[in-house]
């Protein structure tokens, strides 16, 4: 009887042993119970677990999202996205320029040029006030004196292995001015003392010697930029926050500066931001709280690089690495290789950030806690988790539940979160856009005519509803919409099939007996590829090809591997169109993207997109220091390149994000206020603010 | 005996080297490189996956790169690809952690398995009989993920508390015994979602089993002693059927490892399923060897290990 029992008492036993333990576990209502210290912690989700908790190695989303909350910059955008400075208090940008004394030279006078000449034309135009705009501009003329300077470079011999040169310049006396600001025109300014043609014949082969003899020739068209006649070297002077101290107390300095400079540039180090720092051209330590940085060229959009996180440099310097490699007891093989990225700083950060780093489980968690000596003062949050759960369904029921606070659900979740009011939806435009590129090298698409009528065929709105669940915002041009370079005053192409099918009827194109478009007896036929993987894309691809059947236009579409589709299609130039997106930066720059200059293999200006207007506007920008400059720039840039159309810009995605309504931001005068988010889209911004109430607050 | 349990031994350990071999071929064979040397993507230049590549030994012959594991899994450097962390101390990690939830639902499966599959026997061809095949066959034939998908979305909806992931975040600083329940209620879920196949399957054995015994001779001795229906059901009868069972105590052992990769990952539950889950899809070969190493080991240990019970409950088994 014995057994009986047991086989029936057991398993209830069991039953309610475990399913009791629901009444203990909080619900969303009930958080604090047992648990008051839950209103003290934020808990985020994440898809995807960290890669490399190192602000000059990471690339990944999540990396960068702790690496944001461990680690401080030197600056970063305020509210409105005008730069703020953070561990810098403040900078100025001056500029040094220098300019060649060319003895073959001639003032418009006829009268021969020499460097003592040219000193005192210059000075007495500024001191007699005859350029008005030199006299604000220049502080300081130097005459320098003729010296010597050898270079080593590597040039592809005739087998395709560097050969290594030997370039020596014997630089001839310069002047240099010291500018209060940057001014790329400042040499046009100089034009009347210096005459127009100047730079013209200057005996450039004098000064340049190759060794051995025989690259003379090959190197020959780049002789000036061993030499340049006119050079601008801006130069950012940094004044560092005193007083600040890195989690384990080692105060932060100009020290710290140069060596994330460095670190940036150490080849062994792969780091992925090198490029943005190559225009630099010495970072100096003028005092512990004071760097200098000078530039090699300009380029405005450089600045925007120091809002990288800085390194501690005394746990990451040769002698930290060494200790590191002893105490590991490595191999010699793995000590010789040993760098930077292996080293356990990268799985343990120390940074001057708001958060404390206390440990990382793999796949699971990473931990943080508050920075109570945060010079901003310390956060609200004692705690920050960051949780992965690789699963948005999971996602959404773990924040249902309360479990986290935080995360960032699919479109198709969002729309059931602004239905209900017990959470904080937000909706972000984000900083990318989607696109349909031709390839304007191909005849059929030179005409920007055709370029128009393709756009004007789809109906942008009707993606955005049905594949974006209205997450997205139709655009214009190249420039995120949040940004000041977007120009708001460009119009949208229209949906019009109609006068699409009139614009390419006047080109020449008449519909044939199947109903394609026909011209010289061609029909208007091309392929329209993108990669596989991404349903969005492949659904406008989809979308475009009907929309174009329905006026006459006959597109087939293909989907390819990412691999594949950039090897073969994109970087060689062998496509017609392709369904792509862009992730864009703060900056202004479009160089990489619109540039004629960077149409080649490898490069972003796949399309092939020339115009010479656009070149020269793009160079400009990235020359220009002055904003309000800048921004009347980019809106002349955006307008000629939404006339031009050589995409079709389809719509901007918006990102979204759900927030617990409990939490609030507090006020200085301790009320607090409803989250709201900023101008330029950002939700966190006030993180540091951030507070968890035990009730939902009534707004 | 004794001359058995050795030779038996010593062919296992050759078979274990022949999976071991087998499994390294066929891990390294199948299409798909490790994500760090990735041609695809953009971000690597080709140089970076050269050098990772000879860090990996990925160039080297195959029985060299066979030769390079074992030896660094016996020496204790094995190391992943993906962080570089040692291998052992992490799988054993996250067996640490699938362990509650494989000790949990055994519990179950063999507390529940029981007395549903007794009962069934005993009433052959009742309603309750027919319902229950009809439940085990259902619960046995619906992909899992998916019962556990309308599990979770209905607790959640209807009891509004969270069951992802081991426990609730946030709770390190309230009273233990609250974090011992918040454990214990994230142990219930996914390990009932768990065990319901195990409970479909072994309820079935077990009322098979019963039917068989019950139409024995000695049974029917029993009754016609006149004893009363429960002895003869639970003590003459139970007894005899529980004999194969016992064998099924020495398959569990290769569950251990990897029993449950869909529920830890529906789940979020940082086990050793998810673990291997995770390794193969981003091709990190010492994880993934490793683990099927150990499952294998485990595996024959297991057979072994039910063999030998055999013969001890059941003494009319004798091993040579």
């Amino acid at each position: 009887m014995k057994i009986k029992w047991f086989l029936i008492i057991a398993p209830a036993l069991l039953s309610l042993a475990l399913l009791q333990s629901y009444f203990w576990v909080p619900t969303y209502e009930t958080q604090t119970k047992g648990n008051p210290d839950r209103v003290w912690k934020f808990i985020e989700a994440s898809i995807g677990d960290a890669k490399i908790l190192n602000p000059i190695l990471n690339a990944d989303t999540a990396s960068g999202r702790i690496v944001g909350l461990v680690f401080d910059s030197l600056l970063d955008y305020d509210e409105e996205l005008n730069r703020r400075g953070r561990l810098a208090t403040d900078w100025t940008i001056t500029e040094e320029a220098y300019l060649i004394i060319n003895p073959d030279a001639q003032f418009p006078d006829g009268i021969q040029v020499t460097a003592n000449a040219m000193k005192a034309r210059i000075s007495d135009a500024i001191e007699n006030g005859s350029l008005p705009k030199l006299k604000e501009l220049v502080t300081e003329i130097t005459l320098l004196p003729k010296r010597k300077r050898t270079e080593e470079i590597a040039i592809p011999g005739a087998d395709g292995k560097p050969i290594s040169v030997e370039v020596k310049v014997q630089v001839p006396e310069r002047l240099q001015f010291s500018l209060k600001r940057v001014d790329q025109n400042f040499f046009k300014l100089l034009e009347p003392i210096i005459g127009a043609n100047y730079e013209k014949n200057v005996p450039i082969e004098k000064w340049v010697e190759v060794s051995p003899q025989e690259h003379q020739k090959n190197l020959r068209p780049q002789f000036a930029e061993f030499l340049p006649v006119f050079e601008h070297h801006p130069i950012i002077l940094f004044h560092l926050r005193k007083g600040v101290h890195f989690h384990d107390g080692h105060e932060f300095d100009a020290g710290d500066v140069k060596f994330t400079y460095e670190a940036l540039m150490n080849s062994k180090n792969l780091s992925p931001r090198t490029s943005n720092f190559e225009p630099i051209k010495t970072v100096e330590i003028v005092d512990s709280h004071t760097v200098r940085v000078v530039y090699k060229r300009l380029f405005s959009p450089a600045i925007d690089a120091w809002s990288i996180g800085i390194l501690p440099e005394h746990l990451l310097n040769e002698q930290a690495l060494q200790r590191e490699m002893d105490k590991r007891g490595l191999s010699k093989q793995a000590k010789a290789e040993f760098g930077m990225r292996d080293s356990q700083f990268n799985r343990h950060p120390i940074g001057v950030g708001p958060f404390r780093f206390v440990k990382w489980q793999g796949d699971e968690l990473i931990h943080l806690i508050r920075n109570d000596d945060y010079w901003e003062g310390a956060p609200e949050y004692k705690e920050f988790y960051y949780r992965i759960i690789p699963d948005a369904i999971t996602q959404e029921v773990e924040f249902r539940t309360g479990a986290i606070d935080t995360y960032s659900p699919q479109p198709h979740q969002a729309v059931r979160y602004k239905k209900d009011d017990t959470y904080q939806p937000f909706s972000v435009l984000g900083f990318g856009y989607v696109y349909i590129g031709y390839n304007n090298r191909r005849p059929l698409f030179v005409d920007k005519r055709v370029r128009q009528a393709l756009g004007m065929a789809i109906n942008a709105d009707e993606i955005i509803e049905y594949i974006l669940y209205g997450e997205g915002e139709k655009i214009t041009g190249p420039y995120p919409k949040s940004t000041q370079w977007y120009n708001h005053k460009v119009k949208q192409i229209p949906y019009d099939p109609k006068k699409a099918q009139r614009i390419l009827a006047k080109l020449g194109w008449k519909k044939n007996a199947q109903g394609w478009l026909e011209k010289e007896g061609k029909i208007f036929e091309f392929n329209l590829i993108t990669n596989n993987g991404n349903l969005q894309r492949k659904a406008i691809m989809t979308i475009a090809q009907n929309s174009w059947r329905k006026i006459g236009i006959k597109c087939n579409t293909q989907l390819f591997e990412w691999a594949v589709f950039l090897k073969d299609f994109v970087n060689s130039g062998q496509f017609d169109a392709v369904v792509l997106g862009w992730s864009m930066g703060m900056d202004p720059d479009l160089y990489q993207i619109w540039h004629s200059s960077q149409a080649g293999p490898q490069q972003l200006n796949f399309v092939g997109y020339n115009s010479p207007e656009v070149d020269q506007l793009i160079v400009q920008i990235r020359q220009e220091y002055d904003i309000a400059t800048q921004r009347n720039l980019t809106h002349q840039l955006h307008s000629i390149i939404a006339e031009d159309q050589p995409y079709t810009f389809l719509y901007a995605p918006r990102s979204n994000l759900v927030l617990d309504k409990k939490i609030v931001t507090m006020e200085k005068d301790g009320s607090y206020s409803k989250i709201k988010k900023t101008k330029s889209g950002s939700v966190f911004f006030h993180f540091n603010r951030w507070r968890k109430l035990e009730y939902t607050p009534k707004f | 005996m004794w001359a058995y349990i050795i030779r038996n031994f010593l062919q296992r350990c050759v078979l274990l080297f022949i999976v071991s071999v087998m499994a390294h071929s066929i891990v390294h064979l199948a299409p798909g490189e490790p994500s760090e040397v990735d041609p695809s993507n953009p971000r690597m230049q080709p140089e970076d996956i050269k050098k990772i590549r000879e860090a990996f030994h990925l160039n080297d012959p195959l029985y060299l790169q066979y030769y390079y594991w074992m030896r660094d899994l016996f020496t204790g450097e094995l190391k992943s690809f993906k962080d570089s962390q040692p291998v052992l101390p992490k799988i054993w990690e996250r067996f640490l952690n699938s362990l509650p939830l494989f000790i949990c639902a055994t519990l179950i499966v063999w507390t529940l398995a029981f007395p549903t599959g007794i009962h069934a026997a005993v009433r052959r061809g009742s309603a309750y009989d027919r319902g229950s095949t009809f439940i085990a066959y259902a619960l046995i034939s619906i992909p899992g993920f998916f019962l556990s998908y309308i599990m979770i979305l209905w607790v959640v909806d209807t009891f509004g508390v969270p069951v992802i992931g081991m426990r609730t975040f946030g709770m390190e600083n309230a009273h233990p015994f609250f974090q011992t329940m918040d454990r214990i209620w994230h142990l219930v879920i996914p390990s009932i979602m768990s065990a319901l196949t195990g409970i479909a399957i072994l309820s079935r054995y077990v009322r098979s089993q019963m039917l068989e015994v019950i139409s024995q001779d000695y049974v029917r001795t029993a009754r016609a002693k006149g004893l009363d229906e429960d002895t003869v059901i639970y003590h003459h009868a139970l007894r005899n059927a529980l004999l194969p069972f016992v064998t099924l105590f020495g398959y569990l052992l290769p569950s251990l490892i990897g029993g449950s990769v869909i529920f830890e990952y529906i789940f979020a539950w940082p086990g050793l399923g998810r673990l291997g889950y995770e390794a193969i899809l981003s091709r990190d070969f010492p994880i993934i060897l490793t683990i099927n190493f150990i499952a294998a080991a485990l595996t024959l240990a297991g057979t072994f290990l039910s063999d030998i019970l055999y013969a001890v409950v059941d003494p009319r088994i004798r091993l040579e």
